[in-house]
């Protein structure tokens, strides 16, 4: 596993802090991921529960679980990403070199990075009817512009592809520039994003459509 | 852990930039839903300790409910729980937390000993080494089986530490 450094905003006053990105995570890293952010996961699940907040309104991603994951970083195509400050991860990516390859009509057929799973740590997140807003932002930004690069490295161009969660659909369209091809019935009816070349140079200079 | 030296990741003004609209966006989360993170294959499942299938198991029968019935009260797949049991896979976090509401034990010690939080309560790990050591899973708990289940439930109660 390889790192660099990386910079990240602490949302409470606003200041930039020192982190490592590191790439090439292990199977076992993504299992002691798990075990850091499920004690989290559940306290929200309970602060949810109790305030009675409605489903809608839940982080979509509540009851993910990071560690079963871990067996798909044997495979060679697939790499996993992940932010650490002060000996915490922030942040994970996965993404696959194979098996996908782009449907924009320009870049159709071919190959591009697809990030198979993008979270960042439940302590991050901003759950509003808690009045939660997180520790530190930038995370999933810092981590998607690495697929990005990943895919410059593979000769890929910039392209990249995902299955955006409902709620993060406005960030991956309005905010990266990515282009929303089709709800995907075979990846529960999941908005299915694409950044062309062009698009993709873009956000990496300028952070995409904003 | 490596760790080049070179600032290799975006400008500051870029980071700010992204990070204001995350902000203003709430979620960048990609991939599949709660159901698909649950759903890979088989041998992704890891082996529990053997305490954790046979606590549920005990529990479970200590008050004399089915598998089904257990499932049902909890609102947890069926073959999840079977599969626990039985073949000692690794539960869900949201499973540990409906098992745990449904018999009235401690949260964070469930996922302790189901593996899925770092165990901090050296006490429970000793507790947890008695009771696997004095039972052994049958149709009905024995008195020795009984007294040990209890023992250790005395550890795991939900009051000891708020959940």
């Amino acid at each position: 596993m390889s790192g660099q450094a990386v910079q990240l905003v602490r949302r409470t006053d606003d200041s930039v802090v020192e982190a490592t990105l590191y790439d090439g995570m292990r199977p076992e890293d993504l299992l002691l991921v798990e075990r850091a952010w499920s004690p989290e996961r559940l306290r929200l699940y309970e602060q949810l529960l109790q305030k009675g907040v409605r489903r809608d309104e839940w982080p979509e991603s509540l009851h993910w679980d990071w560690s079963k994951k871990a067996p798909e970083l044997r495979f060679l195509q697939a790499t996993g990403f992940g932010i650490v400050y002060d000996r915490s991860w922030e942040g994970v990516m996965l993404t696959k070199t194979a098996a996908h390859v782009a449907r924009l009509a320009e870049d159709k057929g071919k190959p591009l990075v697809y990030v198979d799973y993008l979270e960042v740590a439940p302590w991050n997140w901003r759950v509003l009817p808690l009045e939660l807003h997180g520790r530190f932002k930038g995370i999933g930004s810092v981590l998607f512009r690495e697929a990005v690069k990943q895919s410059i490295d593979e000769g890929f161009h910039g392209r990249v592809g995902l299955h955006a969660l409902p709620q993060a659909e406005t960030y991956y369209e309005k905010v990266c520039g990515m282009t929303a091809i089709a709800r995907d019935p075979i990846k529960q009816n999941l908005l299915y994003f694409e950044f062309s070349r062009g698009r993709a140079q873009k956000f990496l200079e300028e952070g995409g459509a904003t | 852990m490596t760790t080049k030296t070179k600032h290799d990741g975006p400008s500051r003004e870029w980071l700010r930039r992204m990070a204001e609209a995350e902000e203003r966006c709430g979620s960048v989360t990609v991939g599949g839903l709660a159901a698909d993170m649950g759903l890979v294959d088989g041998s992704s499942s890891v082996e529990l300790p053997r305490v954790f299938s046979r606590l549920v198991e005990f529990a479970r029968r200590s008050r004399g409910l089915s598998v089904e019935a257990l499932a049902q009260d909890a609102d947890v797949e069926l073959a999840e729980l079977v599969a626990v049991e039985d073949a000692g896979k690794m539960p869900s976090p949201r499973t540990v937390f409906q098992l745990a509401k449904v018999l009235r034990l401690s949260t964070g010690k469930l996922m302790e000993l189901a593996g899925l939080a770092e165990p901090k309560d050296v006490s429970l790990n000793q507790a947890a080494l008695r009771f696997a050591a004095r039972s052994e899973p049958t149709a009905k708990l024995s008195r020795e089986e009984r007294e040990a289940f209890e023992e250790f439930v005395k550890v795991l109660v939900e009051a000891s530490d708020g959940g």
